[in-house]
C-alpha cells in the first residue's frame, strides 16, 4: 500500500477519535459487550431466574436460594452487546480517480469510521470490492495496520456481490462509501446490503472533478474502470447535461435509499474534514 | 490478383487505414482526461455551438455526411449489443493445490500432468476466456480472466501445489457462482470425486493421480520436558503391503539412521528425549514418490519463564511459595524486575507486574465444599478439589472482581483487571488450616498462573507448527518483520496484540519484533494428503454439447465505428476535392 494512503490511514484515526458511531436500537444484538441487548446477559438490570449450567458467571448465583434449596440457579439479566459496523469501501478504479483526492479521502473516511466505531464500541468489519468482496487483513487493529487497501478493480461493487458476496454480520450497522457512479438499478445492490441490517448509510464520495464540468472545447474522456474513451466537445450546453445528468443519477439513488430505509449524504473528496457534519445529520456519527 | 480486391468490403477497409491515420492525428487535437465514469457523459442533447463549423462549410453533402457519421458515432458510444451465437463457451478451472498433487509416477507429478493437459486444451480450440481457480485450504481465485495461453501459464506459476488440504467442493461451488451456469468448469485433480456420476452437464472432472506408494511423516513435535525435549515422530505407510524403510535423525552433530518395519497401513510412533541445547532436529526418510513429507525440522520448544518476586512475611508461608514455584518449572532464576509479585498486602503498589495477594486473615473458615470452579478460566484448568478442605477468611466478593474458585458465597481465588490491563489475583486460602497444599491442586493452580502469564508475554507462542496453519506472534508495540524460506519479506506497523502469521510454504521462518529475532519452522505434515493410495487417473463428467447454440452478447460497436470511419473518409476526400477545385 502506497504511503499517502497509509498517512490518510493515520490521519483519519486521529480525526476519528472525536467521533463516535451511532448505534441505533435495532443494533442492539450481537456478542457480549457493553450495551443493552434485547436477549438475556450480563448487565445489572435483572431478567430471571434459571438452574446454574457449567460455564455460567458465578458471580451471577443466588446464594439465598442456594441457601434455601441447595440448588445452583443463577440470576439472568439483560445482556450486554457489541454493536458492530460492516464498513463496504467500493474497490473499483473510479475511486482512485488520478489527480484527484478521491483515494485518501476514501481511505481517510474509512479510517474515521472505524475509529469512531471503536469509539462506540463497536467490533468491525472492512469490505473491499474487487474480484468478489474480501475483507481487509488487520481490520480489526489500529487502521494504520491494515493492508492491500487498494482501489484498481475494475469491476463494480454490484459485480462484485455476484462473485463473492460479503459475509455481513445481523443487526449490524453497514455502510456504503463509493462514488456510486455505475449504470444499473440501485435497488439491486441497496437491498441486499439492507437484508438484515440494523440500518443502511450510504456515502457518496466524489471528487471535485466529477462535479465540475471542464472548461469549454475539444476533450477526449477515458473511462477509469473500463478503458473506453469518448471524444466530446464541451460547452454550456454540454456542461448542464452533465450536471444533469449527476444530479439525475443522485436522485435515483436517493429514492432508492429512501425505498430501503436506508440514508444517503454525499461528500466531495477535497472537503472531506469540513464535511463530517453531514455524517452527524444522517445520525452515522455523533460527537465523541 | 490480389484476393480483397474481389471483395469490396476488403477494398472498403483498406480504404479506412489512410482515413484512420488522419483520425488518429485530428484526435491529438484533443485533451485527454480520465473521468470516473463514462455513464454521465452520455448525452441526448448535441452542443449547439459544436455546429458551427458545419454552417461554416455550407455544403449540402458534407452537412448530412458529418450529421450521418455523429449519429453513428453516438451510437456506437451507447455500446449497442446484439445477440449473437457462440460455440466456444468461458473456461474456469478449479486446481487442486494440495501437495499430494506432487507425488510423481512415472516421472512426472500429477501436477505437471494436469498442466500439460491444461496447455493441450488450448491448443486444440482456445476458449474465449479463462479463470483459474486455486482448492487449497479455501478456495482462491487468481482473478483476472486470461484470453490466451501464455497469460494462463503466467497464472500457473502460483499453483505450487504446497497447500495441507484441497477443499474442492467449496471452489467448485465459487466457480458454478461466477459461471453463472454458462462456463465450463475442468477440475484437475488427482482423485475422482466422492460421487463418480457428476451430474452438473457444465463440469468436466479429471483426475491425473496415480495410487502409488508413499511412507511419510504424519506427526512431530517436539516440546520441553524438564531439562530436556521429547520428540515425537509418526511414521505412516500407506500402502497395502508391509514396507521397510530406514529414518535419518540428526540432532545437532549426532545422526542416528533408524531402520523400520510397517505393516500395510500401519504407522509407528517413536518418543525419545534429546539434550534441550540442541538447535534443530532434522528427520528425513528415504526418498519415495511424494518428496514432500518425508522430511521434518523441528526447533527447540520456547521456554518462557516467568520472573516471580515473592514478598511474603511469613517464612513459612514464603518457603510453601517457593517450592510449589519451583515445582512448576515456568520460575525463571531471576527475581528482579518482577512480572508477578506474591505478597499479603493489599495495598501494596506492583506496578506494572500481576500481583496474587495471598490473603491469609483472621476470622477463618475450613471449607469442605461443595466448591464452584469456573472451568473455563485459564487459572482453574485441571483444577479436583473433591475432598480437600480450603481454610479461607469468610469475605465476599468485592465489586469488580472475577471470582475463579468458590465455596458458597466466598471467592477462594479471584481477578480483576485495572486500568491499565495489569491483572490482580487474590488467594484467599490459610495453608495453616487446609488439605490443599497436599494435593497436586496447588501447583496446579500456581503453573496455571505462570503459564497464564507467559503466553501474555510478547513474542512466538510456538516454535514449531504446522504446513497452512497461522503462527501468532505477540507483540508490544514493536513493528514485526517476518521473513518466509525463500527470503520474502513481510512487515506489520508497530502495534499491540496478537498477529496471525501466514505459513504457506514448509521451512524456517524467522521473526523480527523490535531488536528480538525468533524463529519457526514450517513442517510438511497431513496425513490424508500423504495417503495417495486413493489417487487415480480418469474422467468423470462430460461437458454437454448443446443442440441449442449459446447466446452471448456481442457489441456492434465496431459496425458502426467502421460506418462512421467509412464516411469520414469520404468526407475528407469530398473537402480535399473541394479545395483542389477552388
Amino acid at each position: 500500500m502506497d504511503s499517502p494512503l497509509r498517512q490518510a490511514l493515520g490521519d483519519g484515526e486521529k480525526l476519528g477519535l472525536r467521533y463516535a458511531l451511532q448505534i441505533p436500537q435495532v443494533a442492539a444484538s450481537g456478542w457480549t459487550g457493553t450495551r443493552s441487548g434485547r436477549r438475556n446477559g450480563s448487565s445489572i438490570d435483572f431478567q430471571d431466574y434459571r438452574e446454574y449450567q457449567p460455564g455460567d458467571d458465578l458471580r451471577f448465583i443466588d446464594w439465598s436460594i442456594y441457601a434455601r434449596s441447595d440448588r445452583l440457579t443463577v440470576k439472568l439479566f439483560r445482556e450486554e452487546v457489541i454493536p458492530h459496523l460492516d464498513l463496504v469501501v467500493d474497490g473499483s478504479a473510479s475511486m482512485a480517480l488520478d489527480d484527484t483526492a478521491k483515494a485518501v479521502a476514501a481511505a481517510r473516511l474509512a479510517s474515521v469510521l472505524a475509529t469512531a466505531a471503536a469509539n462506540a464500541q463497536c467490533t468491525r468489519a472492512i469490505w473491499l470490492s474487487g474480484e468478489g468482496f474480501r475483507r481487509l487483513p488487520n481490520d480489526t487493529l489500529s487502521p494504520i495496520t491494515w493492508e492491500s487497501f487498494a482501489m484498481d478493480s475494475k469491476r463494480t461493487p454490484e459485480q462484485s456481490f455476484e462473485i463473492v458476496p460479503p459475509k455481513f454480520r445481523r443487526l449490524g450497522v453497514r455502510v456504503l462509501v463509493s462514488d456510486l457512479l455505475w449504470p444499473g438499478n440501485p435497488l439491486t445492490l441497496l437491498r441486499r446490503l439492507r437484508d438484515g441490517a440494523a440500518a443502511l448509510f450510504v456515502i457518496q464520495l466524489l471528487a471535485r472533478e466529477d462535479i465540475t464540468p471542464p472548461e469549454h472545447g475539444n476533450l477526449r474522456v477515458r473511462d477509469s474502470e473500463t478503458g473506453e474513451e469518448n471524444e466530446i466537445y464541451i460547452d454550456s450546453t454540454i456542461a448542464a447535461q452533465y450536471l444533469e445528468n449527476l444530479a439525475q443519477l443522485q436522485q435515483s439513488w436517493d429514492q432508492a435509499c429512501r425505498q430501503c430505509g436506508a440514508h444517503m449524504t454525499t461528500i466531495i473528496a477535497e472537503d472531506l474534514d469540513d464535511s463530517l457534519d453531514k455524517l452527524q445529520a444522517i445520525q452515522l456519527l455523533t460527537p465523541a | 490478383m490480389i484476393p480483397f480486391l474481389t471483395y469490396p468490403l476488403a477494398l472498403a477497409a483498406l480504404a479506412t487505414l489512410p482515413a484512420l491515420t488522419a483520425i488518429y492525428l485530428l484526435r491529438n487535437r484533443f485533451r485527454r482526461r480520465t473521468v470516473s465514469s463514462l455513464m454521465l457523459w452520455h448525452f441526448t442533447l448535441q452542443s449547439r455551438q459544436g455546429g458551427t463549423r458545419v454552417h461554416r462549410l455550407q455544403l449540402p453533402l458534407l452537412f448530412f455526411l458529418e450529421l450521418l457519421a455523429l449519429a453513428l458515432l453516438v451510437t456506437a458510444a451507447t455500446g449497442p449489443h446484439w445477440k449473437s451465437s457462440q460455440n466456444n463457451r468461458p473456461l474456469i478451472v478449479v486446481l487442486d493445490d494440495s501437495f499430494s498433487m506432487r507425488a510423481v509416477h512415472d516421472g512426472a507429478s500429477a501436477q505437471a500432468r494436469a498442466q500439460k493437459f491444461l496447455e493441450g486444451l488450448f491448443h486444440h480450440g482456445a476458449p474465449p476466456s479463462v479463470r483459474l481457480i486455486l482448492a487449497g485450504k479455501e478456495p482462491h481465485s487468481l482473478g483476472s480472466i486470461e484470453k490466451n495461453w501464455s497469460q494462463v501459464a503466467g497464472l500457473l506459476s502460483q499453483w505450487t501445489c504446497r497447500s495441507p488440504d484441497a477443499r474442492l467442493e467449496p471452489a467448485l461451488t465459487l466457480a458454478v457462482e461466477a459461471g453463472k451456469d454458462q462456463a465450463n468448469i475442468l477440475i484437475l485433480t488427482d482423485h475422482k470425486p466422492d460421487d463418480e456420476n457428476v451430474s452438473n452437464r457444465r463440469v468436466e472432472w479429471h483426475s491425473f493421480g496415480a495410487a502409488v506408494d508413499n511412507i511419510a511423516i504424519v506427526n512431530a513435535s517436539r516440546v520441553a520436558f524438564e531439562n530436556q525435549d521429547r520428540c515425537l515422530l509418526e511414521i505412516a505407510n500407506f500402502s497395502t503391503g508391509s514396507r521397510s524403510a530406514r529414518l535419518l535423525v540428526q540432532a545437532g552433530t549426532n545422526t542416528e539412521a533408524v531402520p523400520l518395519s510397517l505393516d500395510g497401513r500401519g504407522s509407528r510412533r517413536l518418543v525419545f528425549n534429546v539434550p534441550s541445547a540442541t538447535p534443530s532436529l532434522h528427520a528425513s526418510l528415504d526418498p519415495d514418490a511424494l518428496a514432500d513429507d518425508d522430511d521434518i525440522q523441528l526447533l527447540p520448544p520456547i521456554r518462557k519463564r516467568v520472573r516471580v518476586q515473592v514478598r511474603l512475611p511469613d517464612e513459612n508461608l514464603t518457603a510453601l511459595a517457593d517450592r510449589i514455584l519451583a515445582a512448576t518449572g515456568l520460575r525463571s532464576s531471576i527475581s528482579a524486575d518482577p512480572e508477578i509479585i506474591i505478597h499479603d498486602n493489599a495495598s501494596a503498589a506492583t506496578g506494572n507486574a500481576w500481583d496474587l495477594f495471598w490473603l491469609t486473615g483472621a476470622a477463618t473458615n475450613a471449607f469442605t465444599g461443595p466448591f464452584i470452579i469456573d472451568d473455563s478460566h485459564p487459572v482453574a484448568q485441571g483444577m479436583a478439589l473433591d475432598g480437600i478442605v480450603w481454610a479461607a477468611a469468610n469475605i465476599t466478593n468485592a465489586p469488580g472482581d472475577v471470582p475463579i474458585i468458590l465455596a458458597g458465597n466466598v471467592p477462594l481465588v479471584s481477578t480483576r483487571d485495572d486500568a491499565f490491563g495489569t491483572r490482580h489475583l487474590t488467594l484467599n486460602y490459610n495453608p495453616g488450616l487446609s488439605t490443599l497444599q497436599d494435593t497436586p491442586a496447588l501447583p496446579i493452580l500456581f503453573w496455571n498462573l505462570l503459564r497464564w502469564r507467559s503466553d501474555e508475554m510478547p513474542g512466538l507462542k510456538e516454535s514449531n507448527a504446522r504446513l497452512g496453519a497461522d503462527v501468532t506472534v505477540k507483540t508490544d508495540g514493536h513493528a514485526v518483520t517476518m521473513t518466509r524460506p525463500d527470503g520474502v519479506k513481510k512487515d506489520f506497523p508497530a502495534t499491540t496484540g496478537d498477529i496471525a502469521l501466514e505459513t504457506p510454504m514448509p521451512g524456517i521462518y524467522s521473526v523480527a519484533t523490535g531488536t528480538i529475532t525468533n524463529q519457526f519452522s514450517v513442517n510438511t505434515i497431513a496425513a490424508d494428503e500423504s495417503d495417495v493410495s486413493g489417487c487415480a487417473s480418469g474422467q468423470w463428467g462430460k461437458w454437454s454439447e448443446d443442440a441449442q447454440q449459446r447466446l452471448e452478447e456481442a457489441s456492434a460497436t465496431w459496425i458502426f465505428g467502421l460506418l462512421a470511419l467509412a464516411l469520414l473518409a469520404t468526407h475528407l476526400w469530398l473537402v480535399a476535392t473541394a479545395k483542389g477545385a477552388r
